[in-house]
């Protein structure tokens, strides 16, 4: 059997693998190829992009053109939505476990019902529940309205902060890990808790040892779909930070539009996509280990 | 498959381009490549009704992005309604057609103030079609003590009370003003000076909103803003507290023209269509839902009571405003400028 599934595809095979590769062509390869050979080039004076090949574009990333030394403003920016991705992460898998593993031991006929309204939110627009979102945070806001009727605080700035970005981030990316991990739970055997505890297992050292390792590809996999589209999410950011304290996607999305600099952009989005690529190399080879 | 249907779509698009060039050729058409929200639907219903001619409209958001659809798809656009500044970026790389002004006798309604400008000296690329201005607008009920320029809103008492254009030439050329330096000759010497400046003022902003700083204000969640005057005067119009002043250092002018891209299959109905938007009861609707303002004197004559009193349409006075020029590459020594202030502060 080993040696056939090792076989090289037919003919058919390849004709059934044609519509995605034409897709991956298309949306995946083609686009990435442009934006690694913009990366390279220069602009002119209307902003369009010349071939002129040549590294300036990565070495302003690195370099500070001021001073000739290492620059730390992109850096920093990385480092800043690394953080909001990191965090915005690590709230979603706090709150979003409890969740799913609710859902998935809930009664069958009801586990429909539950995922619909985890799904609920989707059916409205995400710029419209971002707006919503504004208004319960901003100073004469709904929230703040409420503290001050309760006499527990008089209003407080929630708007436009770092906090704000996250609970942004993390109420937007919260279903993308609620449904992996969800997906793990359903599939996990009750059989095999019970026979941990009755073995001997406190209830910590079931969840340790039995329940994280077999719902780990759930959560491996919410995690990755929550953090790397958190790091490059810059409409939150822009709407719910007040585009205070830059992330890349809001420094990518300028050089696209009012800086009229493609290349520097391409050069940014290069090694945003170089930054997803270790992450995700890093966490498989976690993950393999893991599993050995 | 799929690329057998890309291939199809392919064909049947550039079928349907050709058919509608021929239908160019052989009916009279008009392809107006214009601002989102800003010709309203009347006006070209009653130009296709005057002249018969059909008016195709396809919408931008941002002069930038009117720049790469133009130039990737040469001749598609009639008319095309540009900034002053990408105006004159489009002048120097020879894109834009001389319009010819016998065919425009309704330009004499026009201003003269708004005329033969910089970006366009001689008046033979451009028509203006609405102006504006940045300024500041201050929430009166908030705000007691007088704010006439950027020196007053950035002293200190509004710190993480304002809110400003998302937008990295107009942050810095407030900057420039301030220090009595033009705005459109920026060196590096320039920008040095206004380094410490931004470096004082951008930790004082709550938000940055080039699209609808209107919210925050409208939100309470800021008391001053510097922002575009047809947002002032959507807040204006809500409530009288907004009040709109031109800063006393010298404000940005913007003019928004309508222009004749070179290689324009229907020139001649382009400048039917600006000598129609020319007439003043025409001029009057533009106005009437877009409240910015009007270069069209004699449409100002027909305007009401209430639309001239709006100070952020027209402003009392006479105030120090410039229009920008094209900058080309050192837009990108700004975006570095502001980024690099910002992130500072964020540290």
């Amino acid at each position: 059997m080993v040696s056939d599934c090792r076989r090289r595809p037919g003919w058919l095979g390849w004709m059934l693998m044609t519509p995605m590769l034409a897709w991956l062509v298309a949306f995946v390869i083609a686009p990435t190829l442009i934006l690694a050979v913009y990366s390279f080039c220069q602009r002119d004076e209307l902003g369009q992009v010349v071939y002129h090949f040549s590294w300036e574009n990565y070495r302003r990333i690195f370099i500070d053109s001021d001073t000739g030394r290492l620059g730390t403003v992109y850096l920093d920016v990385f480092l800043r939505s690394l953080s909001y991705a990191g965090l915005t992460t690590g709230i979603c898998l706090v709150v979003g476990y409890p969740v799913a593993w609710f859902i998935g031991r809930a009664h069958p006929g009801r586990r429909n019902l539950l995922l619909t309204l985890v799904m609920i939110p989707f059916l409205t627009n995400f710029l419209i529940r971002t707006y919503a979102w504004m208004t319960i945070l901003s100073e004469n806001g709904i929230l703040n309205g409420f503290l001050g009727y309760m006499h527990i605080a008089t209003s407080f700035d929630m708007l436009y902060t770092p906090g704000a970005v996250v609970l942004g981030l993390a109420y937007t990316y919260l279903p993308f890990m609620i449904l992996p991990v969800y997906g793990s739970v359903e599939k996990l055997d009750p059989a095999l808790v019970e026979a941990a505890l009755d073995l001997g297992a406190n209830p910590f050292r079931v969840f340790q040892k039995v329940i994280i390792p077999l719902t780990f590809p759930g959560i491996f996999a919410g995690v990755l779909l929550v953090f790397i589209p958190a790091i490059g999410m810059f409409a939150v950011a822009q709407l719910m930070g007040g585009g205070v304290d830059p992330t890349i996607g809001e420094v990518i999305q300028n050089q696209f539009f009012s800086a009229r600099d493609w290349p520097f952009g391409s050069a940014l989005g290069m090694m945003l996509m170089l930054l997803f690529g270790v992450f995700f190399w890093a966490g498989a080879r976690w993950w393999k280990t893991a599993a050995e | 498959m799929r690329i057998a249907r890309f291939l199809l779509a392919f064909v049947l698009l550039c079928s349907m381009t050709s058919a509608v060039r021929a239908e160019a050729k052989k009916k009279s058409v008009l392809n107006l490549f214009c601002w989102s929200e800003y010709v309203p639907q009347d006006v070209i219903d009653g130009f296709t009704k005057e002249t018969g001619i059909k008016v195709n409209v396809e919408n931008y958001a941002s002069n930038e992005e009117m720049l790469s659809k133009l130039l990737a798809a040469g001749g598609k656009y009639d008319l095309i309604q540009p900034s002053e500044y990408t105006i004159e970026a489009l002048v120097k790389a020879d894109k834009l057609a001389p319009l010819n002004l016998e065919n425009i006798p309704n330009i004499k309604n026009l201003d003269p103030a708004y005329t033969k400008l910089p970006h366009d000296p001689e008046g033979k690329y451009s028509v203006p079609w609405m102006a504006g201005s940045v300024g500041i607008v201050i929430n009166t009920a908030k705000v007691k003590t007088p704010v006439t320029g950027y020196k007053d809103v950035f002293s200190g008492a509004h710190k993480k009370r304002i809110v400003v254009l998302n937008d990295s030439r107009e942050i810095v050329s407030w900057a420039l003003s301030s220090l009595g330096l033009p705005i459109n000759d920026i060196t590096p010497e320039s920008l040095e000076k206004a380094k410490p400046v931004l470096a004082e003022w951008l930790p004082q902003v709550r938000v940055y909103d080039s699209d609808s700083p209107k919210t925050a204000l409208l939100n309470g969640n800021v008391d001053v803003g510097i922002v575009w005057s047809g947002e002032a005067a959507i807040l204006f119009k809500k409530n009288k507290k907004f009040q709109y002043v031109l800063p006393a250092e010298g404000a940005h002018r913007f003019i928004d023209s309508l222009a004749v891209p070179k290689g324009a299959a229907n020139q001649e109905n382009a400048e039917k269509f600006i000598n129609y938007i020319l007439k003043p009861e025409v001029s009057v609707k533009i106005s009437d839902a877009f409240p910015y303002t009007n270069p069209n004197a004699e449409a100002r004559k027909l305007l009401t009571k209430a639309q001239l009193a709006n100070p952020a349409s027209y402003p009392p006075g006479d105030p120090k405003l410039e229009t920008f020029k094209d900058i080309g590459k050192v837009a990108a020594d700004i975006d570095k400028l502001v980024t690099d202030l910002k992130n500072a502060k964020g540290k």
